[in-house]
C-alpha cells in the first residue's frame, strides 16, 4: 500500500494562489528593481524562515544508489578531488531553485559529482553521455543482472590533480588544520555584534534571516577558510575566525510567537560580523 | 534472500522487490550513479577498494554511539566535564574517533563537535537550514525529515510549533535554543537526565536516549526506548545489509 502520510501537502485546491503569469519571459534591465534582483540572486539552499505548512515528518528507506552516491562524494573528498564545501555549492546552490526543490536529496549529490568531474576536466561531457547511454543499454533487455558498477580498468591514481587539503589535514582534522593561521580573533565571548548585510553572489553560508541582526558572541569557534573561498577550491586564501553567535528569536522574526527568552545560535565567519554600536 | 515475493515484500506499488536478482528497469539515478562511479575509478580518481572501505565505515555508524555518550555523561561527572569541554576527546575516549576513516575525518562532517547541555530551563534542538549537517560519526545518517526544506524552514522560526508536531510541548519557563549548524561544528543535545532513573546502569540509561532526543525533538522518558514510529517511504531497491 502506498504511504500517504503527507496527504495534506497534496491538497492542491487549498494551495491555489492568484497567479500573475508573465508571458514575456525576457526581462529588460530597467524592469528589475533591487528586491527582485535580490530574490533571483538568493542562494536556494538558504531556506530558514521561509513560510511553509505543517507536514507529517516521515522516514525513508535508503536506495542502494543513494548510499553509493553518498560514499562516492565522501571518497572524492578523501582523495582530494574536491572539498565537501565545493559539493554543497554545486549540489545545493549552483543547480538553481527549480532543480534544488524538485530533485531528490541524493539526486542533487549525484548531480554535483557529474558537474565536478566535468568542470575539473577529469572526464569530458562526451564520455559521461556515452557511458550513461551504455549503462542504460546494459540493463535494457533485463540481462544486466544485479545493478553495480563494472569499471573497464583501474585507472592510474598518479597524475590526477588533487587538492593540498586531503594531505595537509591528515592527523589533525578540519578545521584543526587551519589553527594558528588567522591571527588574533577580533571578538570575544560576550561581545555584541551585528551581522553585515553583504550582497549574495553565488555562495555563502551566512543565512539571509540573520543579516542585519544583532547578537552576542557565545563561543570563539575555530579558524577556517570562509565558505565563500572553500566552496571554490581557493586553498590559497587566508583562514579567518568563526564564532557561534546567539540571537534572540524576537530580534530575528517580526511577531515571533514563542517566548521572549527563546534564542537561536549560528556559526558565522569573521568577515560577516561587525561590532554593535 | 535471492527469492522474493512481490506481494509480501511491502513494495507492491513498485515493479521490483528489494532484492530481485534480475533487474528489468533501472532508474535514471541508478544509471547516472553507475556511470560516474565507473568513470571515476577508470580515471584513477579513487579505487573500488576506497569505495568499499568507506561504505563499510558508513554502515557501522549508528545512533547507539550518541546514546552511550549521553548515558556516560549522566553517570560520570569527569566524563561530562570532558564532553562539554572537548567533545572530540570525549568521543575518542568512548571509541569514536572523528579522524576516521581518512585520517582527517569524514569530508562532510569535519572534526569540530560540540555538546549542547540542556538544563531545566534551556532546551536545545539542532537543524542545518542550509543543507543537512548532522553529527554522522555519533548518530549515523540523518533521518529523511531532518533533510527536508519543511523542517529546515520552520524550526528556526516556529520552533515551539514544530516541536509540538513531534509531541514535545515545552512550557514558557523553558528557553528554546535552536542551533543552526551552518558551518563546521556538528552538535548533539545532552538532555537532562529524567526523574525515575535513579540507580540505573549505563546500558539502561542509554536505551532511553533515542536519536530524536539527541537531535532535540524529544525528551528521554523511562519506558520509552525508541523514536516515534513515522510513515516509512519505501525504496525501490533498498540498501541491503549483506
Amino acid at each position: 500500500m502506498t504511504v500517504v502520510g503527507n496527504s495534506v501537502m497534496g491538497d492542491l485546491s487549498s494551495q491555489l494562489r492568484v497567479a500573475l503569469h508573465r508571458v514575456q519571459d525576457w526581462t529588460y534591465p530597467d524592469q528589475l528593481d533591487h528586491d527582485t534582483f535580490q530574490a533571483y540572486m538568493k542562494t536556494p539552499h538558504d531556506v530558514g524562515g521561509e513560510p511553509d505548512a505543517p507536514a507529517l515528518f516521515e522516514d525513508k528507506e535508503e536506495e542502494e544508489w543513494e548510499l553509493n552516491t553518498f560514499v562516492t562524494c565522501e571518497v572524492l573528498g578523501w582523495r582530494g578531488i574536491w572539498t565537501s564545501e565545493e559539493r554543497r555549492r554545486i549540489g545545493n546552490v549552483d543547480l538553481g531553485r527549480t532543480n534544488y526543490l524538485g530533485l531528490p536529496y541524493y539526486g542533487r549529490w549525484l548531480w554535483a559529482i557529474a558537474r565536478c568531474l566535468v568542470d575539473k576536466r577529469h572526464i569530458t561531457l562526451g564520455e559521461l553521455i556515452e557511458r550513461v547511454s551504455e549503462v542504460r543499454k546494459r540493463y535494457a533487455e533485463g540481462s544486466g543482472g544485479p545493478i553495480d558498477a563494472a569499471p573497464r580498468m583501474t585507472g592510474n591514481i598518479d597524475g590526477v590533480a588533487r587538492n593540498r587539503h586531503h594531505l595537509d589535514a591528515i592527523g589533525m582534522g578540519d578545521p584543526q588544520c587551519f589553527a594558528g593561521t588567522a591571527g588574533a580573533p577580533s571578538f570575544s565571548v560576550g561581545d555584541a555584534v551585528v551581522v553585515r548585510e553583504l550582497p549574495t553572489i553565488f555562495y555563502t553560508r551566512t543565512q539571509e534571516y540573520l543579516r542585519g541582526a544583532s547578537g552576542t558572541i557565545a563561543k570563539v569557534s575555530y579558524e577556517s577558510l570562509a565558505p565563500e573561498d572553500e566552496a571554490f577550491d581557493r586553498e590559497d586564501q587566508q583562514a579567518e575566525w568563526f564564532y557561534i553567535v546567539r540571537f534572540r528569536m524576537a530580534d530575528l522574526w517580526e511577531a515571533y510567537t514563542g517566548c521572549a527568552t527563546d534564542t537561536l545560535q549560528a556559526e558565522i565567519s569573521e568577515r560577516w560580523l561587525q561590532p554593535a554600536v | 534472500m535471492a527469492e522474493t515475493d512481490l506481494g509480501a515484500s511491502g513494495h507492491d506499488t513498485h515493479q521490483h522487490a528489494g532484492t530481485a536478482p534480475m533487474v528489468e528497469e533501472v532508474t535514471d539515478f541508478e544509471v547516472l550513479e553507475i556511470a560516474l562511479r565507473e568513470l571515476a575509478i577508470e580515471k584513477g580518481l579513487f579505487t573500488a577498494e576506497d569505495h568499499r572501505r568507506y561504505t563499510e565505515h558508513v554502515e557501522q555508524l549508528e545512533p547507539a554511539a550518541g546514546s552511550r555518550f549521553v548515558a556516560k555523561a549522566w553517570l560520570d561527572p569527569e566524563f561530562r566535564r570532558l564532553a562539554l569541554d572537548d567533545a572530540i576527546a570525549a568521543s575518542r575516549e568512548m571509541g569514536v574517533d572523528w579522524l576516521h576513516p581518512t585520517g582527517f575525518g569524514t569530508p562532510s562532517d569535519f572534526t569540530a563537535f560540540e555538546l549542547l547541555e540542556d538544563t531545566p530551563t534551556v532546551h536545545h534542538v539542532i537543524v542545518c537550514t542550509l543543507c543537512s549537517c548532522y553529527p554522522r560519526p555519533m548518530l549515523g545518517m540523518s533521518p529523511e525529515w531532518y533533510r527536508t526544506p519543511n523542517y529546515r524552514r520552520r524550526i528556526v522560526r516556529w520552533p515551539r510549533q514544530v516541536l509540538a508536531e513531534f509531541g514535545l510541548y515545552l512550557s514558557e519557563d523553558v528557553e528554546v535554543r535552536v542551533e543552526d549548524s551552518n558551518s563546521k561544528h556538528r552538535f548533539m543535545v545532552l538532555p537532562v537526565r529524567p526523574d525515575g532513573t535513579e540507580g540505573w546502569s549505563e546500558e539502561q540509561l542509554a536505551e532511553i536516549v533515542t536519536r530524536d532526543c539527541l537531535i532535540g525533538v524529544a525528551l528521554p522518558k523511562p519506558g520509552v526506548t525508541s523514536d516515534a514510529v513515522r510513515p516509512l517511504h519505501p525504496a525501490i531497491r533498498p540498501v541491503t545489509s549483506d
